[in-house]
């Protein structure tokens, strides 16, 4: 799925809003959730910004959903143990375990509710982001923000090899498959460290060719770049405004129905 | 061991940042240093970056079945040193934020901090201590890539059980509880990318030696001495 979301970043329907409002939408979205007391605004976020990913960036809803799933496994294992670990209160569930009792109460859910839909939210305003806004509008941005040079000159050189590094780990792989490299863990072993070394190998020889290929075209140290989006037009400015307000306003208010 | 974006709650993720920031900031100074002296390492930094980025995204194998990834930083800290592979650290893990959903921007300070300044500092110190006891490279190399990936587990368990302590126990209950998820689950992939990382330096101890000659890896006596062993 490598290069999955950048295909969508270059081609979706919001690419020439600028890139400047979807970071700021997605940047500001991420503080919400992570300081919402409430389960309410995580999830209110989560629902806007995945609409806008749908419907505004027409990302198929098919592929939107899997690109949800992923991360899910990792945040139920670490909201499980929050679970068992915390609170007071009333005991909802119990089980033993190899001895140990565990019980899951009051408290200890609702944190991990509310961990979870942090997260959902924080993984939505991530996706709105990777899949709005191109690499190189968001470098132009960075630049603009006095990171320094050669961070993010580096950062431009890493992104362009990661693609052309993935492509060949895939290759290798499939061709060591093809020759029963994967049988046995043993050989395995073995056949992921040659990858690792060959692909290390072959990307420092890259870099030494890259290094010549620059030189003889001029390279002094600085790669331009070229900020060619469009400026935010005060209807989008006033649809952002009014969706943060009434996310911070869920985030303060938002008690509720959403307690357990 | 990536935490999750909004998994980490508000004065936790904020502390991180302060914390990772003084450590990358004198990485970057390093860089910016290394780049006068000698323009093209960029490039070849650049790729070490896009590198890890990649074995950190492959599917290690491992015997029990279930699938980890690297992290890749006990490599970068042996050949690159801690500072610098904490800034390589922070553009890799915005990228595995950004295409991978591995980690978030919240939780960056964090996990900056676990696996781009804890980890490769253990890794680096385990290496020079071990190079200088006089133990045999590939030993040396598999101690620092393992001991590294347990360093980060730990200081990824501590940073959970700070932000989540027990009811009962405090922070240290929840620390043991976090550190014995990550013991079953994590503990032997770390030995697998040790041995990984040890079979990596073998082979390019063998193709391109000259590589760890000169990033001062390796002295060139103890290359010769290796070389005449394999032959």
């Amino acid at each position: 799925m490598h290069n999955l979301l950048d295909d969508y970043a270059h081609h979706n329907a919001l690419r020439d809003v600028s890139p400047r409002l979807k970071l700021f939408i997605g940047l500001a979205s991420m503080l919400i959730c992570v300081s919402s007391p409430y389960p309410a605004a995580p999830l209110f976020v989560a629902l806007f910004l995945s609409l806008a990913a749908v419907l505004l960036a027409r990302i198929p809803v098919r592929i939107y959903s899997r690109l949800l799933l992923l991360p899910l496994s990792f945040a139920l294992l670490s909201a499980g143990v929050v679970a068992l670990m915390q609170g007071e209160g009333r005991v909802l569930l119990q089980m033993q375990l190899l001895g140990i009792d565990l019980a899951v109460r009051q408290e200890g859910a609702s944190l991990a509710l509310l961990l979870l839909a942090r997260t959902f939210g924080g993984m939505c305003s991530l996706y709105f982001i990777a899949l709005s806004t191109p690499m190189i509008e968001i470098f132009a941005t960075l630049k603009s923000l006095r990171i320094p040079y050669s961070v993010i000159e580096l950062s431009m050189m890493i992104y362009r090899y990661i693609f052309v590094f993935l492509d060949q780990a895939a290759r290798i792989h499939s061709a060591q498959v093809m020759r029963l490299g994967d049988a046995g863990a043993k050989s395995s072993l073995h056949s992921f460290a040659m990858l690792a070394s060959v692909l290390f190998l072959r990307s420092w020889e890259q870099g030494e060719r890259l290094v010549l290929a620059m030189d003889s075209r001029c390279y002094d140290g600085k790669l331009n770049i070229m900020e060619q989006a469009g400026k935010a037009t005060s209807l989008q400015m006033l649809i952002v405004a009014v969706y943060l307000l009434l996310a911070s306003t869920i985030a303060v208010l938002g008690r509720g129905a959403f307690l357990l | 061991m990536h935490i999750m974006e909004g998994f980490l709650p508000h004065p936790w993720w904020e502390i991180w940042f302060a914390l990772s920031l003084p450590v990358v900031a004198y990485g970057v100074h390093r860089i910016n240093r290394m780049i006068k002296d000698n323009r093209e390492t960029l490039p070849l930094l650049a790729v070490a970056g896009a590198f890890v980025f990649v074995l950190s995204s492959l599917k290690l194998p491992s015997v029990t079945g279930s699938c980890s990834h690297p992290t890749g930083t006990g490599m970068g800290s042996i050949i690159f040193g801690p500072w610098i592979t904490s800034v390589l650290a922070v553009i890799v893990l915005v990228y595995q934020a950004v295409f991978l959903a591995h980690g978030g921007l919240t939780t960056l300070g964090a996990n900056v901090f676990s696996m781009g300044i804890a980890g490769p500092m253990v890794g680096y110190l385990v290496y020079r201590a071990a190079m200088r006891s006089g133990l045999h490279l590939f030993l040396a190399v598999f101690l620092a890539a393992t001991l590294a990936d347990w360093a980060t587990y730990l200081v990824t368990a501590l940073q959970l059980a700070l932000a989540f302590p027990a009811a009962s126990g405090g922070a240290y209950a929840s620390f043991e509880a976090f550190a014995a998820v990550f013991a079953i689950t994590q503990v032997p992939l770390a030995a697998v990318e040790g041995a990984v990382t040890a079979l990596m330096f073998k082979y390019i101890v063998e193709l391109r030696s000259d590589v760890l000659v000169r990033m001062n890896v390796v002295s060139a006596k103890a290359v010769a001495v290796l070389k005449e062993a394999a032959a």
